[in-house]
């Protein structure tokens, strides 16, 4: 290195330490964040991000290990609940979004009239847990013999799991209305729920461990008492709520990347530590994964201290995004929500993608099984090659601002789904043609994945700030976000979705897999449970590059849209000046 | 000249936007190429549109269910109809209450009237089911018995996977193809042990009198070491003699049995993928010489050995997984070829001693036993220094007494 360059490099340290010492409690010009808050970012997220990964290793779905080992739940029974939940569910959202995206202030008499029909919900859903209404079935009647024999289930037990949903539901809207109008403006529209949650959250992970439901030796009364417990459990959140602020952090575009690409990425060493910590005290454990400690001692005690440390720092991290004061905000009725996310192009151009997608709906999760059952790694070695493939994103994530502005999302977005493909296919490859040498078929797919994981995370940065952006247009469209109105393109991809999505699981049920996942050590079976599913991926990855060809959606006119969006804060927060308003929660950037 | 154009983009991107927006056209104000702004404004004129977005949406919404519905949806019995006019009994999916199953003819389930509790069978006896395909029960919980149809000739390794509740599988006699031996499936000449039921124990409880016992929480206890009838429960329930003629053990043939002892035949040349597979119980396997004074009634086998028998070739991938509570494996200078992950998961630690199979016993040298194919990991392994070392295998060695 010649003496020129060594200068300059010490220069530029020199100048990036004077411009954090100078910005450390106010940002400079043009930006909005100071560089204590990225500090905050940290561990915050950090901590948060940790939290949530943790709780998936509980989720009421045949992909947890849970679910499948010590409740033993027959695979098709998710697909049963998910139907007797559905009627409801779409008539629960109308309500819901309608809430969300008006932060949860409604006009009075509508707010009553939505608690009066919430808390009559969760009597009805109530009475049917604790009373038996099956005798008041016919059991010769062709519905009630329908359901005693859907799997896992009788009539007696939907009927439980249809109270259960109903019960969950009012639960959580009347939650939802209460929380938000007593924390968003104060703690804004990404992180209040945590303030609300995460008490119960943690009381609710523990309970998961130590309630002995996966002793009931009846499967349908097991699963209509899982079905409870889980519901309970997701009454409360504990998402990535912190990392979801981040991504409105800033109006200033390159700001919001730097904070996605340094202390967001630094933040998640937090989880990979965890994600090397976490197997090696399992494999210690006497049955190790099978062990019923890993969800009484060590899933929750993680969690708790994650928590913990998550709501010591959230108050530091906010989110900036140029909105008017809540009181002064604009009302968004039916209509406006429904007809103002259809006019948003390129939410409709994710939706395609996210439908084409949907052909990997019912998937295992096949780097789990490569590494359990083909490899049957655990321990120190497991926690390793998933630090190494984890750790291969790291280096290009760092790389993300530079990458962002010399490609455009369009060029990103449509080499990511290629390079998914090629993986994927590369994968079934080995599998197919190399399955019985574990350590040569191991090794390319470990390479693969090592790439796979490189070339992931820059788009997966352009991806988040493409939802961002997006909803920052249709706050331009509408006056508010409607993140949840835009839900209503599920309900026209709804069809497609769930006759595609049903494809994969009735394939992987032909193939032997159900409750019991040691079909996958049987050579032939477990190959094509995780070759075929994978192909049809495949074919999806390539469909997906066909929509992004439409997005002209670039930084120009995204600045254009937040100077938008200031004038209407500063204008609006002005006038409610002058008429005298009190105001909070309007951000004016 | 390429260069400077990307850097050119680069500049558009970066330059600060100024828009002169006067207050009154803040919620009006359109950018160019963008849509215009629909906010404050009621949809008046936007009748027809609320028709069909409603219309469609209704559409969608009960296409979804109905497509839901009718995949979830599963008759009680599937068949594929096969090229010589019979049917392959494909899928089986348990109403709950149907606890002994015939697979003979095609048959449809429907609720009994006067007995809501039961499934109405019905069969169509111009249908003959020839053969059973693979995972055509899978996880059942109710199914106690089986019986097979004369008419069967193919059932494959995996027909009955994990059926929980399953006690007995029994052949009709005039089947030409497969025979059972005391609830246990063969093939007719008892060449092939084809399925041990998971829940066999409880069958012959029953039957030897060995009444149940229930514990507090309305669990069935059974007899342990120590207790004075374990003696008798332990001949009659937990110990199993594969018959004399068996030359194989077949795939997944005795997974999840509730047995402490199999005693095998010398004669055995294979045991089968899963063959022998998380026997949580199982502590020993014998091996016995066959001849003419076997009497299989009173047990008495004549010559006893410890372990794997002489003249076994072919040892399946994982056909000894996770049989935590075996101690002893001796593999004879005949085995040719053993799988993967044969022994996984058969020695652990506890209390930071070692248990299980802390060592396998070969009975070759190192020089002979190159000649034998083995898998990846075919040996049990431990947890050492937070990575998994192999046990020892000790070459020459003699099989332990009895």
């Amino acid at each position: 290195m010649s003496d020129n360059n060594k200068s300059s490099i010490i220069d530029k340290a020199k100048s990036l330490f004077t411009e954090i010492k100078t910005h450390w409690d106010t940002p400079a010009e043009g930006k909005y964040v100071p560089y204590k808050e990225y500090k905050d970012i940290v561990f915050a997220v950090g901590s948060n991000y940790a939290g949530s990964k943790t709780l998936e290793f509980i989720t009421f779905a045949s992909s947890c290990y849970l679910i499948m080992h010590h409740y033993k739940l027959p695979y098709l029974t998710f697909s049963v609940i998910n139907i007797i939940n559905m009627p409801l569910n779409y008539i629960s959202q109308l309500i819901w979004w309608f809430v969300c995206d008006n932060l949860g202030f409604l006009p009075k008499k509508t707010e009553r009239k939505l608690n009066i029909v919430y808390i009559a919900m969760m009597i009805f859903g109530l009475a049917t847990i604790f009373f038996d209404f099956s005798a008041l079935f016919d059991q010769t009647s062709a519905f009630i013999k329908y359901l005693n024999g859907l799997e896992g289930m009788t009539a007696a037990s939907c009927f439980k799991v249809f109270g259960t949903h109903f019960l969950y539901t009012g639960w959580v809207g009347a939650r939802n209305i209460f929380w938000r109008k007593k924390l968003l403006p104060k703690y804004g529209r990404y992180k209040y729920s945590l303030y609300s949650d995460v008490i119960p959250k943690c009381v609710m992970v523990f309970l998961i461990g130590w309630l002995p439901v996966y002793n009931v030796p009846d499967v349908a009364t097991r699963v209509w008492m899982a079905n409870l417990l889980f519901a309970c459990f997701n009454v409360f959140g504990f998402a990535n709520n912190l990392e979801i602020c981040t991504k409105s952090i800033s109006p200033n575009l390159q700001e919001r990347i730097l904070v996605r690409s340094y202390p967001i990425k630094i933040s998640h060493i937090f989880n990979s530590i965890l994600a090397i910590i976490l197997p090696v005290i399992i494999g210690a454990l006497r049955y190790e994964w099978a062990d019923i400690n890993v969800y009484r001692f060590v899933i929750p005690i993680t969690f708790t201290a994650a928590a913990a440390i998550t709501m010591f720092f959230a108050g530091r991290v906010k989110e900036r995004i140029p909105q008017p004061p809540i009181e002064k905000k604009v009302q968004i009725k039916f209509w406006d929500g429904m007809f103002g996310v259809l006019k948003n192009k390129y939410l409709l151009i994710n939706n395609v993608v996210g439908l084409i997608d949907s052909l990997g709906n019912g998937m295992l999760p096949f780097v789990t099984i490569l590494y359990f059952y083909t490899f049957r790694l655990s321990g120190l070695p497991y926690s390793l090659i998933v630090a190494l493939i984890s750790f291969a994103g790291t280096p290009p994530d760092l790389l993300s601002p530079y990458f962002l502005k010399r490609f455009s999302y369009k060029q990103i977005m449509i080499f990511y789904q290629l390079s998914r493909a090629i993986g994927n296919a590369a994968i079934v490859l080995a599998i197919i043609f190399c399955g019985e040498n574990l350590v040569l078929c191991g090794t390319i797919c470990v390479v693969v994945l090592f790439f796979m994981e490189m070339t992931k995370t820059v788009p997966t940065t352009a991806g988040h700030d493409m939802n961002v952006r997006i909803a920052d247009y249709q706050m331009y469209l509408s006056g508010e976000r409607l993140e949840s109105f835009a839900g209503v393109y599920g309900w026209f991809t709804g069809p497609i979705v769930s006759f595609v999505g049903l494809i994969i699981p009735v394939l992987l049920l032909q193939y032997g897999f159900n409750s019991n996942w040691d079909v996958l050590f049987i050579d032939a079976s477990r190959r094509s449970i995780i070759a075929i599913p994978l192909i049809i991926d495949v074919i999806g990855f390539l469909l997906m590059t066909i929509p992004y060809f439409f997005w002209d959606y670039d930084s120009k006119k995204q600045n254009m849209v937040m100077e938008v969006l200031k004038r209407r804060a500063e204008v609006t927060e002005k006038k409610a000046q002058e008429e005298g308003v009190e105001v909070s929660g309007g951000y004016k950037g | 000249m390429k260069t400077k154009s990307k850097k050119e983009k680069t500049a558009v991107a970066e330059e600060p936007i100024v828009l002169d927006i006067p207050e009154e056209e803040i919620w009006t104000y359109q950018i160019e190429g963008l849509a215009a702004p629909h906010i404050n404004k009621p949809y008046k004129n936007y009748t027809l549109k609320k028709i069909v977005f409603t219309l469609t949406i209704i559409i969608a919404v009960s296409l979804s269910m109905f497509f839901t519905i009718r995949t979830v949806q599963k008759d009680t019995f599937e068949y594929e109809p096969l090229a010589n006019n019979t049917y392959q009994f494909s899928k089986f999916s348990n109403t709950g209450n149907i606890t002994e199953l015939d697979i003979d003819y095609v048959t449809t389930a429907e609720v009994d009237k006067l007995n809501p509790d039961k499934a109405k069978i019905i069969k169509d006896e111009t249908k003959v089911v020839t053969e059973i395909r693979e995972y055509a029960l899978n996880c059942d919980e109710a199914v106690q018995v089986i019986n097979i149809g004369k008419d069967v000739a193919k059932i494959d390794g995996k027909a009955f996977y994990s059926c929980w509740a399953l006690q007995r599988i029994e052949v009709d006699e005039d089947n030409p193809y497969f025979c059972d031996v005391d609830g246990v499936l063969y093939n007719k000449d008892k060449t092939k042990l084809i399925c041990h039921p998971c829940d066999r124990d409880t069958y012959l409880s029953e039957k030897y009198g060995h009444k149940p016992v229930f514990d507090d929480n309305g669990q069935r206890t059974f007899p342990v070491e120590g207790d004075k009838e374990f003696e008798a429960y332990k001949r009659d329930v937990l110990t199993y003699i594969v018959p004399s003629t068996v030359e194989t053990i077949g795939e997944l043939a005795f997974n999840y049995a509730y047995l402490q002892e199999i005693y095998l035949p010398e004669g055995l040349k294979r045991i089968e993928t899963l063959g022998i597979f998380e026997i949580p119980l199982l502590e020993n396997i014998y091996s016995y010489k066959p001849n003419s004074d076997i009497n299989f009634e009173t047990q008495n086998l004549g010559e006893i050995y410890l372990s794997l028998p002489e003249g076994l070739e072919y040892i399946g991938s994982d056909a000894f997984s996770y049989n935590q509570a075996m101690s002893y494996v001796y593999i004879p200078s005949s085995v040719k070829y053993i799988g993967h992950h044969a022994f996984w998961d058969t020695v652990y630690k506890e209390d930071g001693n070692l248990k299980g199979v802390t060592q396998i016993d070969i009975g070759m040298s190192e020089e002979e036993f190159k000649n034998v194919e083995c898998g990846d990991q075919w040996k049990p392994q431990y947890d050492h220094m937070l990575f998994k070392k192999s046990v020892d295998e000790v070459f020459d060695a003699q099989r332990k007494t009895m």
